[in-house]
């Protein structure tokens, strides 16, 4: 019933776009360019929210006793600190400015670029639980140096530029929007696996 | 502040603070969820002249919903302050590590909600664009799992130490 009735908004708006003709164009460019901000801003913020969070890289520290913020990470002092905020903070700019550069770059490098992030957030912490896995269950000499997030970058980055090197084009552009949705489950069921034993399993 | 507090208890405060908080949750979740339900059963054709009143077309509730989410986000961000000092550590103490748990996963599932509102009123500002039909009805439908969890849940954690308990 919601769809039927709407039919008419949306010839009202065919028939305005054809008769107002050079600046509608200009105003669809900019709704293009504020579609693929939002779609790019939705994608980025979830990758980078969870990405700072299982780093605990916080763009500042609350500490609520005594109403004091400081910049980055700042150990516990009078009071139990807080970092949430300051995760969402540096999750907001990073994705404005990554949401930024994809108005500005072509749409095929865009969906690449996308592929290419998205296959590496996934990749990143697989690389690093199977270095770990490696470490305790496989390793016959002292492979402790392994056990590190910029070490498990090698092979999650090679995977990664694998990947987008042979998805075809036409998938990448037919699933870009359905990113918007993997990215933001995908976060959470890696940040909800982070609460598991703290939580669940005590 | 202090004016507020001069006039008032401080506790009594945030508990007008967490009633305001779940009233304009209620007003969310009926928003969201009449909306969700919109995209996920829509009617086939006009009910004709039975009926003299039309229905809220789905795509007027939007601006509602982005307005309220952000505000609620916001306003739930001020109210965390108190549960990190007030609530959480009681309830660590009595080893309810489960409401713990679950409003971890609250703060987690909100944020989500929160980055995808720009694309969702993106997605709503065409209602009819058969482009995005299916992204704007998952959106919404995920929006529609954050209001729900976050209510839930939030509801659990006021049980333990908020209003009327």
């Amino acid at each position: 019933m919601t769809q039927t009735l709407d039919v008419g908004e949306g010839f009202s708006q065919l028939d305005s776009s054809r008769a107002t003709g050079a600046p509608t164009s200009a105003t669809q460019t900019k709704a293009s360019k504020f579609g693929t901000f939002a779609i790019t801003f939705g994608i980025a913020f979830p990758l980078l929210y969870t990405a700072f969070e299982r780093l605990n890289w916080p763009l500042f520290t609350y500490h609520p006793v005594l109403g004091n913020v400081d910049f980055w990470r700042q150990p516990a002092g009078v009071g139990p600190p807080m970092f949430w905020y300051g995760w969402i903070v540096l999750a907001a700019i990073s994705a404005f400015v990554v949401g930024g550069i994809a108005t500005i770059i072509p749409g095929h490098w865009l969906r690449r670029a996308t592929v290419f992030c998205c296959a590496l957030a996934a990749l990143w912490p697989a690389a690093l639980a199977a270095l770990r896995i490696f470490i305790t269950d496989w390793a016959t000499f002292d492979a402790d140096f392994l056990n590190s997030v910029w070490v498990a970058a090698v092979p999650a980055f090679v995977g990664a530029a694998v990947i987008t090197y042979y998805v075809p084009s036409r998938l990448a552009e037919r699933v870009w929007t359905s990113w918007l949705l993997i990215a933001p489950i995908g976060g959470l069921v890696v940040l909800g696996y982070s609460l598991l034993q703290p939580w669940f399993l005590r | 502040m202090s004016i507020i507090l001069s006039v008032m208890r401080e506790d009594t405060f945030w508990r007008i603070l967490l009633f305001v908080h779940f009233l304009l949750a209620v007003g969310l979740l009926a928003a969201v969820t009449l909306q969700a339900v919109a995209v996920l059963m829509p009617a086939r054709q006009m009910a004709g002249n039975f009926i003299d009143r039309s229905p809220v077309p789905a795509a007027s509730y939007t601006p509602l919903i982005v307005v309220l989410y952000v505000f609620q986000a916001l306003m739930g961000a001020w109210i965390y302050v108190k549960y990190r000092t007030y609530v959480r550590i009681p309830m660590e103490e009595l080893r309810y590590f489960w409401t713990v748990g679950s409003f971890e996963v609250k703060e987690h599932v909100v944020t989500m909600g929160l980055g995808l509102l720009p694309a969702y009123w993106y997605f709503w500002r065409q209602p009819q664009s058969a482009e995005h039909a299916e992204v704007r009805k998952w959106v919404t439908v995920f929006l529609a799992f954050c209001v729900w969890y976050a209510f839930i849940v939030g509801h659990v954690a006021n049980d333990f130490r908020g209003v009327g308990s």
